[in-house]
């Protein structure tokens, strides 16, 4: 067996039967090995952006390891972007890539680029094989490695003429996982118990360590009040009634005004992201910390923990939840207060209803949210589509909400809806995406044709780069600059070349036919949403400053209420 | 990050044990710069497929922080932070 053959093998051990990828020079080899196998499924992107993309919405949806391969040069750098987005987000994913052969490495050869050298500030880790007989080795710590304690993308670059070569070495036994140890929580329990006004603060952390039905739990035998981050959205299930949603910069005035009047801030997977916090020493000011999670680099690193508890949020999560079934915390004020604060200064309704009025982003989301199944996956795109969807929107797990947070990757949600159909052909998946982000991986209409994915496209258009529309107006004087797109194309027009069937709607009572239209067809299918241009995302909190100080929506114009010829 | 000027900021040694790969001293630095310390002072020994590096780091944020980033390296085996904070070298 060659190197190539190797690296399929490895596959099949490890149940990896779906990978994305783009051919070329190099990786020749890994491809000609393909056409014999059965056994793994090679999806052909157009882009090996979206490749790299598409695996990580795989994985995203999955929980499983997400691959792409690509070749050297031009088609290791067109990863780049989706192998940061994944490393930001630690998503597991195993990167594959040709190079050019050993001995020209370093003679400046036809595309070859540094790529071990390039990948290093994105990666959990990177390899560069020099020795055919290391490849089973290698391939078996990569796997492991990629899934293993906090995820992440693992990069393996591989001359040519070693793909090429015959494999002498066996391969060795798994690593295996690492189980940490035993957690002591009794100190965080004392702590949790002293509490008047505790409050939940989970993230992507949950999802990551596969802790949703272990969290789901705690939150339910606990009655904390909790808020989530954008990657957090859906850890406490859409129906339970202590679920404030997002906080932060674009999160609600009521989950805001919880973290600030807290006294005890549970921090479960989440990274304390100056997104979610806003200035740091007007956050949560009156609160203990006590900080869960699986990475200790993580601990301490932005705001120092009262009580750190790093390990196997299951098992951590599980310890909480046996502690307080028999005695459960006495906060039933604090949780009435909360749930006051939701009520009233939550995300529930957009005031838009006119039936003749221009559609709003919010309006939109929130019947799609009505509408859509409860087990949909909504990918993201970036920019105010993507507040809107993660304020009206409620998710029933993290693993429907498919959003580039760490990276805020404009051009990942039509390839991270791929990833994710690839997960279950039968799932409904819809990406919801902007005029400017639509355009970014636009070429993936043909990967959904060629392999009739039924993928539903929303494009909210507003003719702008929205969001920075939206801050140029607030902190730049009304300064526009560079964000026009009225030019775009017709994208009714652009998804029939690609053989989708599209339509378009400008209306609020055009709303509910679209969507259930859209969903209905039994097939891709691309909805044109036209929306208001000066629609903005509110609340904000402008970047740099305290949660405290929120800004919410000035009295609407009567412009924007006018209807629609 | 944009490091302050080397004689007000605190001063740290760091020894380091590691194995020897590919860019197995490129990834040490890039997360010693990326994480705001810059390196004053660097040795490095390969003793039987590792790498035994001493490093003097200057910079403003608290070292632990490094300390716990390196850790994570994968081929890192151990990072010794010696004799916490050194004299701030003066101008
Ligand atoms: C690849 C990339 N380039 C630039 C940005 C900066 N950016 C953030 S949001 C945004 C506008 C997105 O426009 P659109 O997709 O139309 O969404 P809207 O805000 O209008 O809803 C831009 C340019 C980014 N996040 N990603
Ligand atoms: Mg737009």
């Amino acid at each position: 067996m060659n190197g190539a053959q190797h690296i399929l093998e490895a596959f099949h051990r490890h149940s990896i039967n779906t990978v994305f990828g783009y051919p070329g020079g190099c990786i020749m080899p890994l491809y000609d090995a393909l056409v014999d196998d059965v056994g793994v499924e090679h999806v052909l992107c157009r882009h090996e952006q979206a490749c790299a993309l598409a695996a990580d919405g795989y994985a995203r949806a999955s929980g499983k390891l997400g691959v792409c391969i690509a070749t050297s040069g031009p088609g290791a750098t067109n990863l780049i972007t989706g192998v940061a987005n994944a490393h930001r987000d630690s998503i597991p994913m195993l990167v594959i890539t040709g190079q050019v052969p050993a001995g020209l490495i370093g003679t400046d050869a036809f595309q070859e680029t540094d790529v071990l050298g390039m990948s290093l500030g994105i990666v959990k880790h990177s390899y560069l094989i020099d020795n055919a007989d290391e490849i089973p080795a290698i391939l078996e710590e990569a796997i492991e490695l990629a899934q293993s304690g906090r995820p992440g993308p693992v990069w393996i670059d591989i001359p040519k003429d070693i793909l090429l070569t015959d494999v002498k070495a066996d391969t060795p036994p798994s690593p295996g996982h690492q189980t940490p140890g035993a957690v002591d929580i009794s100190e965080a329990m004392d702590m949790l118990r002293s509490a008047r006004k505790p409050l939940l603060y989970s993230g992507g952390g949950v999802s990551l360590a596969h802790a949703e039905d272990a969290f789901r739990e705690f939150a339910r035998t606990s009655g904390l009040p909790a808020v989530a981050t954008l990657k957090g959205l859906g850890n406490a299930g859409k129906h339970n009634p202590t679920d404030m949603g997002m906080l932060g910069m674009h999160g609600s005035r009521a989950a805001n005004r919880a973290v600030d009047e807290c006294d005890l801030l549970l921090v479960i997977g989440a990274r304390l992201d100056d997104r979610a916090t806003g200035r740091l020493d007007g956050f949560a000011p009156n609160a203990r910390m006590i900080h869960v999670d699986a990475d200790a680099a993580e601990i301490n690193k932005l705001r120092p923990a009262d009580i750190a508890l790093r390990g196997d949020l299951n098992s951590i999560l599980a310890a909480f939840t046996a502690e307080l079934a028999d005695a459960p915390l006495d906060i039933s004020n604090w949780q009435t207060q909360c749930r006051t604060w939701h009520t009233t200064s939550g995300f529930h309704a957009a005031d838009n209803e006119e039936p003749l009025s221009p559609i709003t982003g919010p309006a939109f989301i929130r019947q799609l949210s009505g509408i859509a199944p409860d087990d949909t996956v909504i990918a993201c795109d970036v920019g105010q589509h993507q507040m809107w969807v993660a304020q009206y929107y409620r998710f029933d797990s993290p693993r429907h909400h498919l959003t580039s947070g760490g990276l805020g990757t404009m051009g990942f949600g039509l390839p991270a809806a791929i990833g994710a159909q690839f997960t279950d052909r039968s799932a409904t998946v819809i990406n919801v995406t902007g005029d400017g982000s639509f355009m970014m991986n636009a070429q993936e209409l043909a990967t959904i044709r060629r392999y009739n994915l039924p993928i539903k496209l929303i494009v909210l258009d507003n003719q702008c780069l929205g969001m920075v529309r939206q801050q140029q107006e607030l902190f730049y004087d009304n300064r526009e600059s560079q964000i026009n797109l009225d030019d775009n194309p017709d994208f009714v027009a652009m998804a029939r070349a690609f053989d989708i069937p599209a339509l378009r709607i400008e209306r609020t009572d055009q709303i509910r036919r679209g969507i259930e239209t859209i969903l209905a067809y039994n097939g891709p299918m691309l909805l044109h949403v036209a929306i208001a241009r000066e629609e903005n995302v509110w609340p904000i909190v402008k970047p740099g400053a305290s949660n405290r100080d929120m800004i919410d929506e000035p009295r609407r114009t009567t412009a924007k209420k006018e209807q629609v010829a | 990050m944009k490091p302050q000027s080397p004689s007000s900021m605190p001063s740290y040694t760091l020894n380091c044990r590691m194995a020897h790969e590919a860019a197995a001293l490129e990834r040490l630095c890039q997360v010693v710069r990326i994480r705001g310390f810059r390196i004053a002072r660097m040795s490095m020994e390969s003793v039987d497929g590792e790498l035994d590096i001493a490093l003097t780091l200057e910079g403003a944020r608290p070292i632990g922080m490094l300390q716990s980033q390196l850790e994570k390296l994968h081929t890192v085996a151990e990072v010794v932070l010696d004799g916490g904070v050194l004299q701030s070298r003066s101008a």
